[in-house]
This record gives structure tokens, sequence and C-alpha cells, in this order.
């Protein structure tokens, strides 16, 4: 492998929210991984004023809404194994019970279910991803 | 041989923020660990990352395995730094880390394992020629054998757990009936409070010291000691004022008892820094109590009469490097107090969690204060007491003495009740300021309390 391969590589996951990537080429093996951060310091930017009537929809909305958090530490999987689809996808209805994603520690695989019957609205984080105790990982809409 | 790219500290608080300190300016990068409760704590925002890994409940974050290695997993981090409490003394928690591959920053699984069989402990070092206290050949394995070796030995007496230590799990009987009535609680208590009801039996010294000495050892086999330290002055065996040099010690002592804590060490096949405790009674005498696998809280004592930045050695020694340091370099330079500030009601030691809503610490020359808390911080109620640790360092005891009392006089904090009156009551305590106290010393100096005048 070249180093002109491995820039195109490396390229091809700056464009892309794939966070690990495996190649085998001519008995060369090459894993890339991005690595998050997990930052404590907040990085204040000055943010717009968002008209009014938007923020109340916004407010209204999150309380409607129901976030799904991460209960360990570990890695965060969407789908049961990588050639698998997803769990679940935005607009899915779901049952109380029914599990949402995997997260990964020591090698072991944690399912979590969805407390409620509802409508999944959307994933906060990402395939692959690692994540936190108390990560937020799924909005729901409760029925 | 490079240091370390990056640490995970797995602990909280002041040992954190210390640890912290030590990565920073080797140049190594940190990750913080915390408990949901400690979301605001000032080692989250002196880490480099900091990851929130569970409740505040410990068996849940701080003391749990799976999730702390998990977290080092996720981050990268190529070694995690335990602090004292929590999992340093875990020997599975060492194995844990060696399985998957992470630095370990303290001594072997097998050392730790050794160090928390108090009674295993005693055997081996009677074995290496380190003198210990007369008492049971290893563990007590019934009444009836704690009976004759009582007899044997002489009363007063006192059992312990072979699973405990920092001063929990014993039992002192003055008499034959007194150890009858206590075996059986000793045990049920050992077990409960260790999940191991082993004891073992020891002579009890009622006016002893308790002295103990900082070692280091490196992977290469070198041992060397930072002299001594007093920690005489305890309440329930919780140790809260420690000084050094101890007031007993001389050249010749501080020789004879340094040799037996490197003996000790290398008969623990010992890596890191680490503490031997010893009890020494009135005459001079150095017995060996039990070894603590880990950095202890009082380390800065040391840190600032040997000039030796002990947290730095215990990353390098991981790392691999040798020790730098040569015993015959090492001297002790004036003197140094230590003054746990601890979140209790002075009189009655009860804790006092809550909201500081006002600190202002001391400073000037040769003043320490090794501590997590600031202005408008919450002390959650989950965890130990400990809030600061007042350190001083002055050219001679006197100055030293001097110094604390002007230091503890600053020492503003606002909000919660601390123990700072009481260590007054210490520092102003003649037979403390003539150097002339054994781990009795607090018990009588509470029994011997005058009323204040009324003029």
């Amino acid at each position: 492998m070249e180093l002109e391969d491995l820039k195109s590589l490396i390229a091809l996951l700056k464009d892309t929210d794939i966070t690990e990537l495996l190649v085998e080429k001519e008995g060369t093996k090459v894993k890339i991984r991005r690595e998050k951060i997990f930052s404590s310091v907040e990085i204040s930017h000055k943010v717009p004023a968002i008209p009014e009537n938007l923020m109340k929809e916004a407010e209204e909305e999150a309380q409607r809404l129901i976030t799904v958090t991460s209960p360990i530490v570990g890695t965060f999987y969407r789908c049961p194994t990588p050639e698998a689809p997803p769990f679940v996808e935005s607009g899915l209805r779901i049952k109380k019970g029914q599990v949402l994603c995997i997260i990964e520690a020591m090698k072991l695989m944690n399912e979590i279910e969805s407390e409620v019957d509802g409508i999944v609205v959307k994933a906060l984080v990402e395939n692959g991803q690692p994540v936190e105790y108390g990560e937020p990982l799924f909005l729901i809409e409760p029925l | 041989m490079k240091l370390f790219k990056k640490i995970l500290v797995a602990n909280r608080g002041e040992i954190a923020v210390r640890i912290i300190r030590a990565c920073k300016e080797l140049g190594i990068r940190t990750v913080a660990i915390y408990s949901d409760v400690d979301k605001d704590s000032l080692h989250t925002k002196l880490a480099d990352e900091s990851i929130c890994i569970g409740p505040a409940n410990s068996s849940q974050s701080y003391n749990n395995i799976p999730t702390i290695l998990t977290a080092a997993e996720i981050t990268d981090s190529e070694a995690i730094h335990p602090g004292y409490g929590f999992l340093s003394e875990n020997p599975h928690f060492a194995e844990a880390c060696l399985t998957s591959g992470i630095t370990f920053i303290g001594p072997s699984a097998e050392s730790i394992r050794l160090g928390g069989d108090k009674a295993k402990a005693r055997q081996v070092m009677k074995r290496r020629g380190v003198p210990v206290l007369p008492g049971s050949d290893g563990p007590v394995i019934s009444e009836d054998a704690a009976l004759k070796t009582a007899r044997k030995i002489g009363f007063p007496v006192i059992l312990k757990a072979s699973a405990g230590g920092g001063g929990r799990g014993m039992r002192t009987a003055k008499s034959e009936e007194e150890l009858d009535r206590l075996y059986f609680m000793a045990q049920r208590e050992a077990l409960t409070a260790f999940g191991n009801g082993e004891l073992y039996l020891e002579k009890f010294i009622p006016d002893m010291r308790h002295i103990e000495v900082q070692i280091l050892a490196d992977s290469k086999g070198n041992v060397l000691h930072l002299g001594e330290r007093d920690c005489s002055i305890q309440r329930r065996h919780q140790k809260l004022i420690e000084e050094s040099p101890s007031t007993v010690s001389t050249e010749k002592f501080r020789k004879k008892i340094g040799e037996y804590a490197v003996k000790a060490a290398k008969a623990f096949k010992y890596r890191n820094a680490g503490t031997v405790e010893f009890i020494v009674d009135p005459e001079g005498n150095i017995f060996f109590m039990e070894m603590n696998t880990r950095l202890q809280v009082e380390h800065p004592v040391t840190e600032f009469v040997s000039g030796v930045d002990i947290v730095k050695e215990q990353i390098k020694i991981a790392a691999g490097l040798p020790l730098e340091l040569k015993q015959t370099k090492i001297k002790l330079s004036g003197h140094s107090i230590e003054c746990r500030i601890n979140a209790e009601d002075p009189e009655r030691f009860i804790p006092c969690p809550g909201k500081i809503v006002f600190l202002s610490l001391p400073g000037g020359p040769g003043v320490r204060v090794d501590t997590a808390v600031y202005s408008g911080c919450v002390i959650p109620s989950h965890y130990d007491s400990l809030v600061a640790k007042l350190i001083v360092h002055g050219k001679d005891r006197p100055e030293a003495v001097a110094r604390m009392k002007r230091a503890l006089d600053e020492f503003v904090i606002e909000g919660i009740k601390t123990i700072i009156p009481f260590h007054k009551k210490v520092l102003n305590d003649p037979d403390f300021i003539k150097g002339d106290f054994n781990t009795g010393f607090v018990e009588k100096m509470n029994a011997t309390e005058v009323a204040p005048v009324r003029l």
C-alpha cells in the first residue's frame, strides 16, 4: 500500500460518517479509525437569535418527545450485525420492549429496549460512535 | 522509553486532580471519568477529556471494572492510574487491565493480593526477618486457637480481619472473657464488611506510634525509601494529621526502619509506589503492621521533605523507566505536616455534605492545598468526606507548627462544617507541640478537655 492509497482512504473517511475502515489489499491490512474526543469544555459560539415562534414550537416538541439515553459506557451500533439492516429507522412505529440498538462494552452486546410504545423520531448518534453514560441516543414520540 | 500518550484517571476528587496535574506537567493527555453527580467536578474540567460512566453509586461507577475498562478502551487510553481507595487495591482490576493491554499504574496483582491478606503478609515478613508483633502465625482458625495464642503472648490483644486494613475490622480484648465475647462478633463483622471472616491476632500496644515508610520500586528490582511519616494522630484508626520526620526518629532509627521497609517491599516483589506501615512501641522497637500497595492520601508530606514528585515517579516506573534517584542521595530536609480537612462536624465527626458558598484558601511560603473544591461547588453525600488536604513545610518542626496554625486561621470554608476547629485544637496542644504523643492522643485530648473559665 502506497502513501497515495492511504491518503485517499483518509479522504474517504472525511466526507462520510464512517468511523472505522478496515482494508485488506495484497497482503497488507490497514485499519483507520476516527477518534471521538470526549470534551468537557464547551466552546460557545455566537448563536443567531431564533424567532420566538420557532423557539416555542421547539420547546413544545421537546416536551412531547422522550429521549432514550445510554445506560452504560460503550460503543453504539444501529444494526444487529454489520451486514444486517438497522434495528429501527426514523418514522418506524415501535412497541415497548422493542430493541432500538446495541451498546457494546468489553465485547458484550447490550440490547437497549424502548420503554414505551411510539414512533422513532430520530437517532442522535452515529453508528460505531463511542457513547458515555446518559448520552442521548434516540428521540421517541410516545403513543 | 517513552512515557504514555494518554492516561485515564480512575478516581475522583482531590486525588484525581493531583494525578491530572502530574500528567499535564509530563505532557501526557488525561481522561477523567465521573459519575453523574460529579458532573461539575474540578477533575472533569482539568482533564483533556471527560466521560460520564454511571450513576452516583460507586458499584456502578468508580468501582465498576468493566465500565472503567470500556471507558479506557473507547478513549484509547494506554494506562490507568487508580489513585487511592476504589479499585486501587483490587487485584482483579490490576489483572483485568493487564488482560486488556492497558498499563495499571501500580504494583502487580500478586503484590496487591498479598497486601490484602494481612495474616499472610505477617507470615511472609516473619520469614524474611522483618520484625512483627507477637501474635498468631497466620490466621486464627478457631476461638480456641485465638485464646491459646492470647495466653501465650499476654493481654491486651487485638483481633484483626485478614481482609481488612486501613483501621477497619479491629477489636481489642483486655482479658480472656472479652476475647471470648468478641471473637464471633469480629468474625461476623469481617465477613459482612470484607466478604471474608478470617481473623488473626496480635499483641496490642496501647501507647504505640504509627510510623510508615514511603517506598519506590522500579521494574529493574531497584527499591528505595523516602523516609518515614508519623501518622499517630488518629481518631478511631482514621488518620487526621501526618508529619515527616517523626519526632522519635533519628538518623539511626530512619536507617533501620528504612531497611525493614525495603526488605518488606522486596519480599512483596514490589513495583511502583507503596507504603510499609509499622508500629513503634515507647522503647523504640519497630514492628511490621501492614503494607499499603497504593499511593497514600498523605504522600504530599513526603514530597515536601524529600523533594520527590511521587505521582510522576509512579508514571515513570509504570512506563518501564528505571529509578533515577539513588538512596544515598535522598535526604529529608525541613519538616512537613498535613491536616486532613474533612466535611464533618468538628465535635462528633459526623459527615456534613452540602454546598460550599464561600471558599478562601491559605497561601504564602511553604503552604500547599490539595483539593477539588471551589466556591459554589456541592460536596455529594455518596463518597468520602475529605474536602481538602492542607500541607505545610518549614525549616524545622516549630516553624512547620507555626505555619500550620497560620494557614488554618486563613482557611475559610462556608456552607459546610469542617474539622478545622479540631486541627486548631491539636496544633495548640502542649503535648503535640512538644512532639510527645502516640495513637492514644486524640482520645486523651478529648477526655482531658477543660471547660472554659468564665471571668
